[in-house]
């Protein structure tokens, strides 16, 4: 098969494999649960088989011509495929997890539809070359997590899905007014035909509402803590694979390997986003609530990765795309390892939970490996990509900036330890068993791979540097 | 020996630590054969590499300049073999010490892992790898503190915060290196302290002094000194952590920047030296309990050697070497001492001991003799280094910081004298348990008298370590043709500077005799006039409350900062989006809705007013 064929299969399988899932429901329901992981399975393959294309650089586009300029373009280039293998894998894992967490609730059918749906359209997005595409599955993207979110479907969960909804959405209808000013500009939607093109000041201000609304960065943040009221998977999926990743995603897409920024610009964003990341910090640092100190967490270092794409420096975008899959791998683990405990106490508050080391030695360790992945401890993988991203920061000039992200990685520490202590240290508060073996077994190799990922960081780190050639390579 | 040894150094306690870990707890002595044996390789190792001198190895690792970098020289050779040994005797003494601790696979696997950390964090030429196994050291830390107790994961909290901060510090002042020389290769950086630059080797100072434990970045130490096993004391705070933080200190001093003598930076790592040289052997003396004692000792000779090394002049850099060595040999010596005594008579507070000298005579004379080195008395290790560093204080010429050194050698010698005083020569207490005890086992003693024995021969034959181990570190970094001497001086029992020294170590004396006195002839009471004197007494409330803790006030500043931040921005912002935006919209279809009454003849104004519109624009459109 050659790569575009892949490519296409890796958009589609799961899209048009996701309508499916109702139709396999229907013979049984562990039919359809097979029929899930193994559409889940076919993505992450063949998102992976593309990765020789990727390590050896170039970009193939693959065009299909529409009317009006809506033109179907895929990019096959070493960040679509770095950023496909990422969130497929993860999502699969994260559907494997599902089995034993979702077995006993109703809509199964429409949980896996939804879920295979949402990272079916992440391929898409990410294979996209053309902005009304991208901005097509963006959308379909937000409608999945809208239903997601609301899963349990009580009154405030709705609610919350719909702060989710409407904030993205206000987000992206923004970000697609400023596509079309780059559209009176260029007078295309084709991302290949503008590299370089300088965009006005105003589309790029209405473009990053997209980005910070989806990336949930400060102010367009706190629908992703309010997120937290999904189903835990759910919650991962948003934090660690698909969603969230988006905004940074386009944002490398557009505006790294894109768009040439105005200065002010330029000036401003890593500014901007390593104030976001603090605040968040400090969020996490005075919550009480499980899910909610793991979701500032994620907006505090979606920072870092913006950070390392707004400063533009070698070293800053390898460790950004590292800091993607790095912290996929870590956040994916705690917030499912998060699962496990809520899921055993029933609590949702850390002051209400204690000394669960004891009775949940391996979900407590996973926690752990994940934390200090996260926090950005050697040998594991956060080490490197947050490392990386601070020296890019240095060497772009931003001293000051390096060291406020420093100031946020030591509230990091600072929060993220306290959270162990709390919930698996100390007296027995509310006792709490061991979860089931897919799950425990999940939360172990997502700890696993987080160590590992550090410890052989040479492959990873040939992907990205790689990845970083292609995309720095028109800006020398 | 080849380059590839370098990486097997590192390995083979890796391999080990994973070893150890999964050999099951019901199996025995496997563990501790396959522990001894792999410390006794590492040791063999250690002398072969130390022999070997000059290697160098790397191998591609992250792209972009970043590569696994190994180099052995006479610096890191010399350090590897200090870690090495210390490993070697941690392990021996563990052995005996440690046979019953419940959860000992994961105790060899910290150890071994830390040990692996280590060599990796001296062998690194690269910046990055150096970070890697330096900041790597935060686990085992965090991990060997946590095999306390119950309460010990508090501390463990503790220091990986405070050591995190270092290491970050230290990371932001890499990350000025590399944007400065260009390259993230330690041996071919070199730069000047100013501007930038100075702000870089300020930062990472922080991390190597953090790392050695020195004042403000000392607080988790006497805290671990309760919670966690004495081993990970005598390992951590008293060897490894010296050796690897003075290690950094001296390359950054000496290597990565050149440091002037007189500089406001020497001026700025000489009163870090002094203050904690002053301080921490203040809140030793008053101490209750011999570990806690000797942890405020681990932070406080510390002081003496950034003083050395801050003169920047070849005297006080090699002093503070090889003051870091001989530190390393007393202060494990000890801290194994303090465990044999936990070890048999199931207490460290001075208060519940005594009459010890006759029941466990080993223990106690490899006490004697590390505590009589650490005081420097004449012709131990430790005098010598501390003639080094005093001579060096008063050539720099700012003798106030002589003057805190010998401050600091008075109470360090009041100290021990009242600790060695109470635990094996005072009568027995009345709180002890009944029964006489028997001296620890032979795997304890071998390494405590093997250390006091080193105290001597380091001192006696002085210039053995100093002309084949320091003298060639100083030498490389000393002006071509200029020959560097320490051993002349050094031994000179009569010289007005050892004069002055041997006059403070009388006034220790005194000073217990007078408190003895005082404190109704109990030993351990000796240092109360001092405790309780004026303005002493409040600074030493505020001390047990905590009040000069960095770490305590940090967390206090990190939760006050995080409230305000929440409060005064995420909420708020919250606030706009739940209550503003709904506010707006409902008010805006609540007039829609309005419109929408129901009434026939407002729908059909509506809609002829739609239609004078739409006739109106197409009119406009079509002209």
């Amino acid at each position: 098969m050659s790569h575009e064929t892949i490519t296409l299969l890796t958009v589609f399988v799961p899209i048009i494999g996701s309508l499916t899932i109702p139709l396999a429901g229907l013979i049984s329901k562990a039919a359809r649960t097979a029929w899930a992981v193994a559409l889940g399975a076919a993505t992450t393959l063949l998102a992976m088989s593309l990765l020789p294309q990727a390590l050896a650089g170039g970009e193939t586009v693959v065009r299909k011509n529409l009317i009006l300029g809506l033109d179907f373009i895929l990019l096959i280039d070493p960040l679509s495929i770095f950023m496909a293998c990422t969130s497929s894998f993860i999502g699969f894992l994260i559907i494997i997890y599902s089995i034993g967490y979702v077995h006993h609730e109703e809509n199964q059918n429409e949980y896996f539809l939804l879920v295979v749906l949402f990272i079916g359209s992440m391929m898409g997005l990410v294979f996209s070359g053309n902005l009304i595409f991208l901005y097509l599955f963006w959308e379909i993207i937000a409608i999945c997590c809208w239903r997601l979110i609301g899963f349990y479907r009580l009154k405030e969960h709705v609610q919350k899905a719909d702060k989710a909804f409407l904030v993205t959405f206000f987000g992206a209808v923004v970000m697609l007014l400023g596509f079309i000013v780059i559209y009176g500009q260029t007078g295309s939607f084709d991302l290949t035909a503008m590299r370089g093109t300088e965009i006005p000041g105003t589309a790029v201000l209405l473009i990053l509402f997209g980005m910070f609304s989806k990336s949930a960065t400060v102010p367009l943040h706190t629908w992703l803590p309010d997120a937290g009221v999904a189903p835990t998977t759910v919650t991962a999926l948003l934090h660690a694979a698909v969603l969230v990743k988006i905004g940074v995603y386009a944002f490398a897409r557009l505006f790294v390997y894109g768009f040439q920024l105005p200065d002010a610009w330029l000036a401003a964003l890593p500014w901007i986003v390593v104030i976001s990341s603090l605040i968040a910090a400090a969020a996490a640092t005075v919550e009480t609530d499980f899910k909610r100190i793991l979701a500032y967490s994620t907006v505090s270092q979606i920072g870092y990765i913006f950070l390392g794409f707004a400063v533009m420096t070698e070293a800053g975008v390898t460790g950004s795309l590292l800091y993607i899959l790095m912290h996929g791998l870590a956040k994916a683990g705690l917030f499912l390892c998060a699962g496990i405990v809520i899921h055993a106490t029933h609590k949702h508050d850390i002051r209400q939970m204690g000394g669960l080391f004891k009775t949940m030695p391996l979900t407590a360790l996973a926690f752990l490996f994940c934390a200090f992945s996260v926090i950005g401890i050697p040998p594991f993988g956060g080490f490197f990509s947050k490392f990386l991203v601070i020296m890019g920061t240095v060497k772009a000039g931003l001293v000051a900036a390096a060291a406020v992200a420093l100031f946020t990685a030591i509230l990091t520490m600072f929060y993220l330890l306290r959270t162990f202590s709390q919930v698996f240290l100390g007296e027995v508060k509310t006792p709490g068993h061991e979860g089931t073996r897919s799950m425990v077994a999940v939360v172990a190799i997502l700890a696993v791979l987080s160590l590992v990922a550090g410890l052989l960081i040479t492959y990873p780190a040939t992907l990205a540097e790689v990845t970083t050639a292609h995309i720095m390579g028109w800006l020398k | 020996m080849t380059p590839m040894t370098l990486l097997w150094m590192i390995l083979l306690p890796a391999v080990s630590a994973v070893a150890l870990i999964l050999i099951p707890k019901t199996v025995k002595r496997i563990r501790e054969a396959l522990a001894l044996l792999s410390a006794a390789v590492s040791l063999y190792l250690g002398f072969a590499l130390f022999a070997a001198k000059d290697l160098v190895w790397s191998a591609n690792w992250l792209g972009a300049g970043i590569k696994m970098e190994l180099r052995l020289y006479q610096f890191s050779a010399f350090i590897l073999l200090g870690l090495a040994g210390i490993l070697f005797l941690i392990t021996l003494y563990s052995v005996a010490k440690m046979k019953d601790h419940p959860r000992i696979r994961e105790y060899y696997a910290y150890l071994f892992l830390s040990a692996a950390l280590a060599f990796g964090a001296v062998l690194a030429d690269n910046f990055v790898p150096l970070v890697f196994f330096w900041e790597g050291l935060l686990i085992t830390l965090y991990a060997l503190i946590s095999l306390g107790g119950k309460t010990a994961h508090r501390t463990a909290t503790k220091a990986f915060i405070i050591s995190g901060f270092c290491d970050f510090a230290m990371i932001l002042g890499i990350g000025i290196v590399w944007s400065l020389s260009g390259t993230m290769t330690i041996s071919q950086v070199s730069l000047k302290p100013e501007g930038p630059a100075a702000l870089a080797f300020i930062l990472m100072m922080i991390g190597a002094i953090g790392k050695a434990g020195a004042m403000p970045f000392h607080t988790w130490i006497p805290d671990a000194a309760i919670d966690a096993p004495v081993t990970f004391m005598a390992l951590m705070p008293g060897a490894f952590e010296k050796l690897l933080g003075i290690y950094l200190l001296v390359r950054i001093a000496l290597d990565i920047f050149k440091l002037e003598p007189g500089s406001g930076l020497s001026l700025l790592m000489m009163v870090v030296g002094a203050g904690t040289i002053v301080l921490a052997v203040m809140m030793a003396l008053i101490q209750k309990d011999l570990k806690r004692l000797l942890s405020y000792h681990a932070v406080s000779q510390v002081g003496y050697m950034i003083l050395g090394i801050g003169t920047a002049l070849p005297i006080g850099i090699a002093g503070g070497i090889f003051h870091m060595i001989n530190n390393v040999i007393y202060k494990s010596g000890l801290f194994l001492s303090a465990g044999s005594v936990e070890h048999r008579a199931g207490t460290t507070e001075l208060r519940k001991l005594g009459g010890l000298a006759k029941e466990m005579p080993f223990t106690a004379i490899g006490f004697s003799v590390c505590a009589l080195a650490i005081s420097g008395l004449w012709p131990l290790n430790g005098f010598v280094s501390k003639e080094m560093i005093f001579h060096s204080a008063v050539e720099s010429g700012s003798v106030i910081f002589a003057v805190a050194a010998w401050v600091g050698a008075i109470f360090t010698f009041a100290s021990f004298l009242k600790a060695g005083h109470s635990i094996f020569f005072a009568p027995r207490s009345e709180e002890r348990a009944p029964g006489k005890v028997k001296d620890s086992p032979a795997a304890m003693l071998v390494p405590i008298l093997i250390l006091a024995l080193l105290c001597i021969v380091f001192g006696v034959f002085n210039k053995l370590p100093l002309s084949n181990f320091i003298q060639p570190v100083v030498q490389a970094q000393a002006e071509a043709g200029e020959h560097l001497d320490f051993t002349t001086h050094a031994l000179a029992l009569f010289n007005p500077i050892a004069g002055i020294s041997m006059a403070c170590l009388l006034l220790a004396l005194g000073l217990h005799a007078y408190g003895f006195k005082r404190g109704g002839r109990k030993a351990y009471l000796v240092s109360e006039p001092i405790h309780q004197a004026p303005f002493f007494k409040q600074m030493y409330d505020g001390a047990e409350k905590k009040f000069f803790d960095l770490y305590e006030q940090g967390v206090k500043f990190l939760r006050g900062l995080s409230w305000v931040l929440f409060k005064g921005i995420d909420r708020p912002i919250d606030a706009f989006f739940e209550k503003g935006v709904t506010a707006v919209g409902s008010g805006f279809t609540g007039i829609l809705r309005k419109a929408h009454n129901g009434h026939y003849a407002n729908y059909l104004a509506w809609g002829l007013g739609g239609l004078v519109v739409i006739v109106a624009l197409i009119s406009i459109l079509l002209k």
